[in-house]
């Protein structure tokens, strides 16, 4: 299939390249032109603007920040006056603002599917990654094959905007799962007991999970390099309170979540893991 | 003087008023027309007529989004006030947009002042106000003679956007005080202990505030008729975490008051006073 792939970081350039792997023709477009040239020495072709990579391609892909910049990638796209074309943004953004990225696109006669990702760098290199897909079954039917280079997990949750609204499901359980894991250890700490011992015995009970067994090892070797970078978690959840607020929804666990990222982010670990949040509870409790 | 009015609420209509009471000849215009009533004032067509016209303009809206449309929308007081003239927000609004219609009116060298009150509607009709500014002090001591006729206790925070952070902080202690005697009626009444004996003692010890006072007896008289609309603090309340999110402040309790407040909307309360709250906790 014939493929436009716009955003080449952490996550967006091994998903392009599993496209490629995949053996799918594939249109690259980045901001930072050096962003684009591995993706060209793996056989990529290079276009100059948004609108160029959608040119002549049925499925177009992208995979940036944050809801403005796919409004403006999408902006571009649709200008490739291409009625047919299906665009899927893989990035994670508001609900709200998606569902109007689709109304948008339909004026211009482009399928648009919101379809962010789990799993993180390793899941992208892997192609491995959970892939919640929201939009029309004839959208979700042409971009399957590609999802299907990217990831394993892949379902399609619902209409537009589905999608994101299952990521910001995923933030709340990993978001209050960091926190939950970092709770424990801090409480296993000041009472005078190995954490490590607490690990390994909760993973085999109820309070096992793929975060305990992960990011709690991290947690026990104070690898706090990212993964996935804590002002992205806080990005991540403050969709999520902003959400709640326009709906009037009440999420006490989220909204504590989110100001211990946010006071992460004002402390200065923004770039660290959100597994660091441990340290911003040590220092709390003077355990630092 | 000639002063120009936007926002004849419940807040912005007593204010008004106590500015034509002082002598001033007033200029309006309205959404809706018909809220001007027998309010005595010219009433213009468009917030950029109105601009032309005054040498200070008040507006007293809801949102962000409003204070922008009319100083810098279609028609806008942008395109109808004089170099010189000044704009006065009394809004409550984000800081950041208070920022920025003050350096887009700069540009034509028109003033502003953020301004943004506190002391609620009976405030406004006696003329008791808390105003918070933010902007020039030159600008202030322009406009000081018309706040006095609006306030008693007026601030200079800071320049603009500091008054709206002010109001921000007011806004967080006082739904905070709200939720604290909320909960401490609620544990009153579920300890089976009357509340209003439980108020009227604490209101002599080091837990007596305003909100106590105001709040507490409403809670008391279970009388939940605004006051002030909830709806109101809980927009107020995504102003305040938007702001400690761009500053990177740790704000537990607020955050938790928010969600209270969220439900308190989710049921429908959203018209109905802020002590509202405690039904939350009750959960009827």
């Amino acid at each position: 299939m014939k493929i436009g792939f716009i955003g080449l970081g952490i996550m967006g350039r091994p998903m392009a390249l599993n496209l490629l792997k995949g053996g799918h023709s594939v249109t690259v477009w980045a901001r930072r032109a050096e962003s684009m040239q591995p993706l060209l020495d793996a056989g990529a072709s290079g276009a100059a603007n948004p609108t160029q990579a959608a040119q002549g391609n049925e499925l177009v892909i992208s995979m940036v920040a944050d809801s403005p910049d796919v409004a403006e990638i999408m902006r571009g796209v649709a200008a490739a006056g291409q009625p047919g074309l299906v665009a899927v943004d893989m990035s994670t953004i508001a609900p709200a603002a998606a569902r109007q990225i689709g109304v948008d696109l339909a004026a211009a006669g482009v399928d648009f599917m919101d379809a962010p990702v789990s799993g993180g760098e390793v899941g992208a290199i892997a192609g491995t990654l959970s892939i919640m897909a929201g939009g029309s079954d004839a959208a979700f039917a042409v971009a399957k094959p590609a999802f299907e280079c990217m990831g394993k997990n892949i379902v399609h949750v619902g209409a537009s905007g589905a999608g994101q609204v299952t990521k910001a499901a995923n933030q709340i359980v990993t978001g209050m799962g960091v926190l939950a894991v970092a709770e424990a250890f801090a409480f296993a700490a000041k009472n005078g007991v190995d954490r490590s011992k607490v690990r390994e015995a909760l993973l085999g009970g109820f309070a096992y999970s793929k975060i305990l067994e992960n990011h709690g090892q991290r947690m026990l070797d104070r690898n706090f390099k990212p993964g996935f970078k804590s002002w992205m978690h806080e990005k991540d959840l403050n969709i999520v309170m902003q959400t709640a607020h326009e709906l009037g929804l009440c999420l006490p666990g989220s909204a504590a979540t989110a100001q211990m990222f946010n006071a992460m982010v004002g402390s200065g670990m923004g770039e660290e893991d959100s597994i660091a949040v441990l340290k911003l509870l040590e220092n709390l409790s003077g355990q630092a | 003087m000639k002063v120009g009015f936007i926002g004849l609420g419940a807040m912005g209509r007593p204010m008004a008023l106590h500015l034509h009471k002082a002598g001033h000849e007033l200029f309006v215009w309205a959404r809706r027309p018909a809220v001007v009533g027998d309010l005595p004032a010219t009433v213009c067509a468009t917030p950029a007529e109105l601009g032309q016209q005054c040498a200070v303009v008040f507006t007293v809206v809801t949102s962000s989004a409003d204070v922008e449309n009319i100083a810098l929308g279609k028609d806008g007081l942008i395109d109808g006030m004089a170099p010189g003239s000044v704009l006065v927000d009394c809004s409550t609004i984000a800081p950041e947009t208070a920022r920025l219609i003050a350096a887009k009116l700069a540009e034509k060298n028109i003033a502003m002042l953020d301004a943004p009150v506190s002391g609620g509607v009976q405030g406004a009709i006696d003329g008791t106000l808390a105003i918070m500014a933010g902007g020039l002090p030159e600008t202030i001591e322009m406009v000081r003679p018309l706040l006095e006729c609006l306030g008693q206790r007026i601030v200079h925070i800071g320049p603009n956007g500091a008054g709206q952070v002010a109001k921000a902080c007011n806004q967080m202690i006082m739904v905070a005080a709200i939720q604290a005697a909320a909960e401490a009626m609620r544990l009153a009444a579920a300890s089976g202990v009357d509340c209003a004996k439980v108020r009227q003692a604490l209101a002599g010890g080091s837990a007596a505030s305003r909100v106590l006072d105001v709040m507490g007896e409403r809670m008391v008289q279970r009388n939940f008729s605004a006051g002030i609309e909830a709806r109101l603090h809980h927009k107020d309340y995504g102003l305040v975490l938007e702001a400690a999110r761009k500053s990177g402040a740790f704000m537990p309790l607020t955050a938790t008051v928010a969600q209270q407040l969220n439900a308190l909307m989710a049921q429908g309360m959203g018209r109905a006073d802020t002590s509202s709250l405690l039904r939350v906790l009750e959960g009827k």
